[in-house]
């Protein structure tokens, strides 16, 4: 590893860690409920109740289940499974995604179109 | 062609990768970026943050960025992506615009930090590589998907593209000491 290499991965490290707050601003501080985003609209759920939602997602049916307040997707109609992978969550501002299905399940508030700033 | 060859592609650039040695070379890296690249797709992604991989096949691309230059690594990765697109099935969908974006990219933020001398070995190529990948890779699912909420995922997932990069382009570098192929 030359001295260049080490400059240049301390630099991207620190530029990742500068963006994240960034990012991690963006999460709503209530929790609660979760926002889900599919190719056929966008619909609210509420966290304190279990229950399970079906999603028709762009290349099959994606089931998203509500367990003691966090939300996880069950099954998906998708040759990855990564959104299966990636498991519950439940803190404001996570995100589970179903890139093939375009479907993005967001635990938290509304602000999740567009760089619109908010002051808090 | 005579034995004693200097390895950069700049300094005999009447041997692209369309002549029969290099040509034969890229096949092969090609051939080795290709297989990587299948295999990583059936492996399921790292635990905690499925969405990420190793990125294997980012080894072949910088091998022949050492061995050849950036035409022969643009043939590899470009024409990885597209077999690897091909094999899966996914030619054409958004998972494959979206390894598109993050290979095109990367390969460009490598190629970039090659030509600088020997300021940057291949570790910091594949390091900064390796993060332009998943960076890239999540603008384009933003855009695939309509919504930048995906975003929040990015910072921590570059931080961990970074040593899984340097891991990579270690690889690479070890493998190009060991072996003598141009």
């Amino acid at each position: 590893m030359t001295r260049g290499d080490r400059i240049l991965i301390a630099a991207l490290i620190c530029a990742s860690l500068l963006v994240w707050p960034l990012a991690a601003a963006r999460a709503d501080s209530q929790g609660g409920q979760a926002y889900i985003t599919g190719p056929g609209g966008r619909s609210v759920i509420s966290l304190s109740r279990d229950a399970e939602y079906r999603i028709d997602g762009a290349m099959g049916e994606v089931v998203v289940r509500v367990v003691d307040g966090s939300v996880r997707v069950h099954e998906s109609g998708c040759p990855d499974q990564t959104c299966v992978r990636t498991g519950a969550v439940s803190s404001a501002g996570s995100v589970i995604a179903c890139v093939p299905n375009r479907v993005v399940i967001r635990v938290g508030g509304e602000a999740d179109d567009g760089f619109d700033a908010r002051v808090r | 062609m005579t034995g004693s060859m200097p390895v950069s592609a700049e300094a005999r650039p009447v041997a692209g990768p369309f002549t029969s040695r290099p040509m034969a070379l890229t096949a092969g890296l090609l051939a080795v970026a290709s297989v990587l690249g299948l295999v990583e797709a059936a492996l399921p992604g790292l635990p905690v943050v499925p969405w990420l991989k190793l990125g294997l096949a980012n080894i072949a691309v910088v091998v022949a960025l050492v061995v050849s230059g950036g035409r022969t690594a643009c043939v590899v990765s470009i024409g990885r992506v597209l077999i690897v697109g091909l094999a899966a099935g996914t030619l054409g969908s958004p998972a494959f615009a979206i390894s598109a974006a993050g290979a095109t990219v990367s390969l460009a933020v490598m190629w970039a930090l090659s030509r600088a001398g020997r300021v940057f070995s291949p570790i910091g190529w594949s390091a900064a590589g390796s993060a332009a990948h998943v960076a890239a890779q999540f603008c384009a699912a933003a855009w695939v998907l309509g919504s930048w909420s995906i975003l929040v995922l990015a910072p921590l997932s570059v931080l961990l593209a970074l040593p899984l990069g340097a891991l990579t382009g270690w690889l690479a570098r070890t493998i190009v000491s060991r072996l003598r192929i141009v």
